[in-house]
């Protein structure tokens, strides 16, 4: 275990390297294109324009560019944000735990729904039950998202009125200011996921439920029940962990627009801003310690999983 | 043709996706075929079904509720909604089949390449590794920011975020038929590495890629709303679906056709693409569950 969690650590560090070059040159795609987006609207004179090139260092080569830039990120030092004339790491480090309580409270959401769900579609497999949970789930990964998120708020805040509509308070105002801004973005996000989720755990509690060691487990007389709860899902938990890991990612991913729907301030409305303003330094830190993250808590899925199921260790 | 006898070998594309004998068509394709087809004749015909232009303005039609003149009624601007729905019906479907279209030729070339030639497979496999990192649609989000909005530029963002997928399938196929016997019994005869790949190993992939397609296909139509909703997708005035919603969500308390419209229209879209997708993938491997990847 020990060597496996070494081995996963250890290519971490070229995994940061990657995305921080991924993220580099895409931004770049087209040069000089930041002083454009900074410039924008204003009229600016040719002086004011190489001024800024030369204070972003964009008159230098990309190459050389790229090597100024790397180390300084490394040490977690985007620059400053162009907009907000702040250094970026406080924007992101004030923004960031809106989108964790977002993507955490939705991930809790998506399994204590989707992962029983799928169990009992599985178990029904081919009834009624079955037929409506795919349904659901089928129209639940079409809807887009954001869409979603206004019918919700149509419903709850503004026909019924239980809910506030927007917004965010910290948690500083009390639990429950706090919560209750968070229950629809977080019934919004989730939704979307828990189709995917209940697909994911069916196919793979199917798959368990055909083995032979099911059958005998059957065949001895043992309550099915028992048979499901104890001896399936053991083994189609270790396939089930990792749907837990990807719909963490699948959150980050949708906070981004999901944080656009209901002014929530986090970290993924601050990369759309970004990307609208054309921020660069902040759109580039904003998604690289998003896409951190991910990283790291696929990284923690990785381990559990090995931990729990050791042929994964010995396996290259 | 009988000089060839590497010709008899290859299993053909529709023989490979239904097997011929076991050929039926499934429910999935057909009830999403059944939704997709008047959403693609709704944009084909766009202009003759409908008169009115989806971008003129008319102040003293604003936000008028559904009526006989307007059956999905006007929006701020005073456009009307059926009219923009349908030509937004041509903006999503252009955006993903265009970026379908590239992901297949691109996804099926490097694919083919990084499957065959060992070195290109380090390349390209650090590559589609690199573009996978993102969550979610950052991706398309970091390009749309350095490339600019425009519907071109969605069809090429989306055909970055969906093409690894399509690389790995081919590669996946290419690796796993490169030493199969049918291919050495047709190199014995003289069959060329091109000709080997392009009709022999090749259409074994072509299933499932016309699965991932679809699946693609849906996933670009979310994209492009999503985009677009952002403010980073198709500009206005265009009716890209995305920024009808966007329009709407300053009158949800008033006008309720504005955001149920288009958010309908892309739901029927993207499911009707995913129950295609589902029923293609069961066609192909009835025994394979129907696992949702996004």
């Amino acid at each position: 275990m020990l060597e496996y969690t070494l081995r996963r650590v250890l290519s971490f560090i070229p995994t940061i390297l990657i995305t921080l070059t991924s993220i580099f040159f895409i931004t770049r795609l087209i040069p000089g294109s930041p002083i454009a987006a900074l410039v924008g609207h204003q009229a600016v004179g040719a002086e004011q324009i190489d001024e800024i090139t030369r204070d972003l260092g964009l008159d230098q080569p990309l190459l050389s560019q790229y090597l100024d830039w790397l180390p300084k990120v490394l040490t977690g030092d985007f620059g400053t944000s162009l907009f907000y004339s702040e250094p970026v790491v406080d924007v992101v480090a004030e923004r960031f735990p809106v989108t964790l309580y977002l993507t955490i409270f939705s991930m809790i959401f998506t399994i204590v729904i989707g992962i029983p769900l799928g169990i009992y579609a599985a178990i029904r497999r081919g009834r009624f039950a079955d037929y409506a949970s795919n349904v659901v789930s089928s129209l639940g990964m079409a809807m887009p998202s954001f869409w979603l998120g206004f019918l919700l708020i149509i419903l709850f805040a503004v026909t019924l009125g239980w809910l506030p509509a927007s917004g965010y308070r910290s948690p500083d105002f009390g639990i429950w200011e706090w919560l209750r801004r968070l229950i629809l973005p977080v019934a919004a996000q989730s939704l979307a996921q828990i189709g995917l989720v209940v697909r994911m755990t069916r196919a793979s509690m199917i798959e368990v439920l055909g083995q032979e060691y099911i059958t005998m487990a059957r065949a001895k007389g043992l309550p099915e029940s028992r048979v499901v709860l104890k001896h399936a899902l053991k083994n189609a938990m270790t396939q089930i962990t990792t749907v837990i890991g990807l719909t963490f990612a699948l959150g980050l991913g949708g906070s981004v627009i999901i944080e656009n729907v209901f002014a929530l301030p986090g970290l993924g409305q601050l990369i759309t801003i970004a990307a609208v303003r054309r921020d660069y330094p902040m759109l580039e830190g904003g998604i690289f310690y998003l896409t951190l993250v991910a990283l790291v808590v696929n990284l923690m899925v990785d381990l559990g999983y090995a931990y729990f199921n050791p042929r994964i260790r010995h396996t290259r | 043709m009988s000089t060839d006898p590497a010709h008899i070998l290859p299993e053909s594309f529709w023989s490979s996706l239904s097997g011929a004998r076991r050929f039926r068509l499934n429910g999935m394709v057909v009830a999403g075929s059944l939704i997709l087809i008047p959403l693609v004749l709704m944009a084909v015909f766009a202009s003759f079904l409908t008169f009115l232009d989806p971008l003129s303005i008319d102040a003293s039609q604003k936000l008028l509720a559904p009526s006989w003149a307007h059956p999905f009624g006007t929006d701020h601007f005073g456009r009307d909604v059926l009219a923009r729905t349908m030509y937004g019906a041509q903006i999503s479907l252009r955006v993903g089949f265009g970026s379908m279209l590239l992901t297949a030729l691109f996804g099926i070339l490097f694919g083919v390449i990084s499957g065959w030639y060992n070195l290109a497979d380090v390349i390209i496999g650090r590559f589609t590794d690199s573009l996978m990192i993102f969550p979610g649609f950052v991706l398309a989000i970091m390009i749309m920011a350095a490339i600019g909005p425009s519907e071109l530029n969605v069809i090429i963002s989306v055909t970055v975020l969906y093409i690894p997928r399509v690389i790995r399938t081919v590669r996946a196929s290419v690796v796993e038929f490169r030493d199969a016997e049918f291919v050495e019994a047709a190199r014995t005869v003289g069959v060329g590495d091109f000709r080997l790949l392009f009709l022999h190993i090749l259409p074994k992939a072509a299933g499932p890629v016309m699965v991932q397609l679809s699946f693609g296909f849906a996933w670009a139509v979310l994209v492009e709303a999503g985009l677009s909703f952002l403010g980073l997708g198709t500009p206005p005035p265009a009716p890209s679906w995305g920024s009808m919603i966007s329009d709407a969500r300053d009158f949800i308390r008033s006008a309720w056709w504005l955001i149920t419209i288009p958010g309908c229209m892309i739901t029927l879209a993207v499911l009707s693409l995913n129950l295609i997708g589902d029923g293609l993938r069961d066609m192909l491997d009835p025994r394979l569950q129907s696992r949702g990847e996004l």
